[in-house]
């Protein structure tokens, strides 16, 4: 059976990264997968419904992160998707035969081990199978705080769950990864990638403009759709805000710890600096969440109303365009 | 950030323990072993209420003879018609008469079986109109 490191993270896709290079030699922390990754990110598309409310994300896209480690240099990814269940699972039993540890994109619906309060219809959830016992898979899963076991059945199940991102059967392993990684040129290149999206997207739903957009529709919803769908609507935004594989804050916490670990490791100042402001940028987010989690438990403060989370974000939105400024900046000056 | 509190800690997860990024007292950030954030289990709830709440809305439906048992099973499992649909490879439309009890009643077993074994109950009890409670943790 192979042995695999199993560290606990807070995000899946970040989580699963760092484990798996880990296991091929490569110490990565989880936070520096997420900045090399290029993870950050925001984004409001009230035109992409989940359960009919507006998608809100708070990191790229499904599967990015892989995606930018994988082109790193002496790193060799393999992707597969599949159309039918049983030709994904019997390539899932040989790769594990050749005992090398696969990744897994899954629904989280179908999961068994997962907790009944959050089973939902998401699909973008990573885990990596290490082994085979009997009838059961032995999964790492990175949000968990020890390896879990699930069975075959529902592992097929939850590979070809259907709906938003349907994972359509993915699995990834690595079959090489460098000895040592020069981190400086990577780390340069994820920054600048976040601060691309962060700043100077055309598109105005994206980035810091997306905050500030948010933020403008925000303050219209408990006109537009009443006080009860109001807060079904902010509800959301917390939960996919703050709801487990966030590692808080919108993800804005694991990024400052990845300006720290890269301000360390580059001996720059400046990016320490940046993380403290961010940290206070995502301070202010969680500010957000916990004045709508008051507002939808009905137990407001005096202090709490739509217009004081508007003000909020756009306090958001200013922290973080002075942040990702600052570290265009230091980007533009790296060689 | 500061640690949150951990009052009515666990009870989200069923008492499983997460990570979160926190700086520690020298002002570096540590992966902190942690129960979920208060606020977290305010919108959690919040959105298992609503679920419920469709799903009573479903029951009345049946008990009144305007939608067929199907949707009783599709909204205790957090579904729509498309998604449905797409989960047992038929246009979505098709899924919608479904819903009726007057297509419903006449469905083929071929049918009832693929909906059987997607919510893991018995053809019988789809036909017998028996509303099984939902198992999320099907032990």
């Amino acid at each position: 059976m192979l042995d695999f490191p199993h560290t606990q993270s807070a995000h899946c896709e970040s989580g699963v990264a760092a484990n798996l290079l880990t296991h091929h030699g490569l110490n990565l922390s989880e936070a520096m997968a997420f900045g090399l990754g290029g993870g950050l990110f925001f984004g409001y598309l009230p035109f992409i419904r989940i359960n009919g409310l507006p998608l809100i994300t708070y990191r790229a896209a499904a599967g990015q992160i892989l995606r930018k480690i994988a082109a790193i240099d002496g790193v060799c990814m393999v992707e597969k998707k599949f159309r039918n269940r049983e030709a994904a699972m019997a390539e899932l039993d040989q790769t594990l035969a050749a005992s090398i540890p696969v990744g897994l994109q899954t629904g989280v619906f179908w999961l068994p081990y997962f907790p009944k309060a959050l089973r939902f219809h998401f699909n973008a959830h990573n885990l990596v199978v290490y082994g085979k016992e009997g009838n059961d898979y032995l999964i790492s899963d990175p949000v968990f705080p020890a390896p879990v076991r699930c069975p075959a059945e529902d592992l097929a199940r939850a590979r070809f769950a259907s709906g938003a991102l349907a994972p359509k059967g993915k699995m990834y392993y690595l079959t090489q990864a460098p000895e040592g990684l020069e981190l400086k040129p990577h780390i340069v290149r994820g920054i600048r990638s976040v601060c691309k999206m962060m700043l100077a997207s055309p598109f105005p739903l994206i980035g810091v403009k997306g905050i500030r957009f948010l933020a403008k529709r925000l303050s219209r919803w408990p006109q537009r759709l009443g006080r009860e769908k109001a807060a079904l609507h902010l509800g959301h935004v917390v939960r996919m805000q703050e709801e487990i594989g966030t590692g808080g804050g919108g993800f804005r916490f694991m990024y400052s710890a990845f300006l720290q670990e890269s301000a360390a490791a580059m001996q720059e100042p400046r990016l320490q600096e940046c993380a403290a402001a961010l940290t206070t940028a995502g301070d202010t987010w969680r500010e957000f969440a916990a004045m709508a989690a008051r507002i939808c438990k009905k137990r407001g403060r005096p202090e709490d109303s739509y217009p004081a989370m508007v003000e909020c974000l756009n306090r958001c939105g200013a922290m973080e365009e002075k942040v990702f400024t600052e570290l265009r900046q230091w980007t533009r000056q790296q060689p | 950030m500061e640690l949150p509190d951990h009052s009515s800690a666990g009870e989200l997860t069923d008492g499983l323990k997460i990570v979160c990024y926190a700086v520690n007292g020298k002002g570096e950030y540590a992966l902190t072993p942690d129960f979920v954030w208060q606020p977290v289990h305010v919108v959690n709830h919040q959105a298992w209420q609503e679920i419920e709440k469709n799903i009573a809305a479903s029951k009345d439906k049946i008990a009144a003879g305007r939608a067929s048992c199907l949707h009783y099973y599709m909204t205790a499992n957090q579904m729509d018609p498309g998604l449905l649909a797409q989960y047992t490879d038929q246009p979505r439309w098709k899924v919608c008469l479904h819903l009726l009890p007057f297509i419903f009643n006449r469905l083929s077993a071929k049918t009832l079986q693929k909906y059987a074994e997607l919510y893991r109950i018995s053809p019988d009890d789809l036909t017998q109109g028996r509303l099984q409670p939902l198992i999320p943790n099907h032990e």
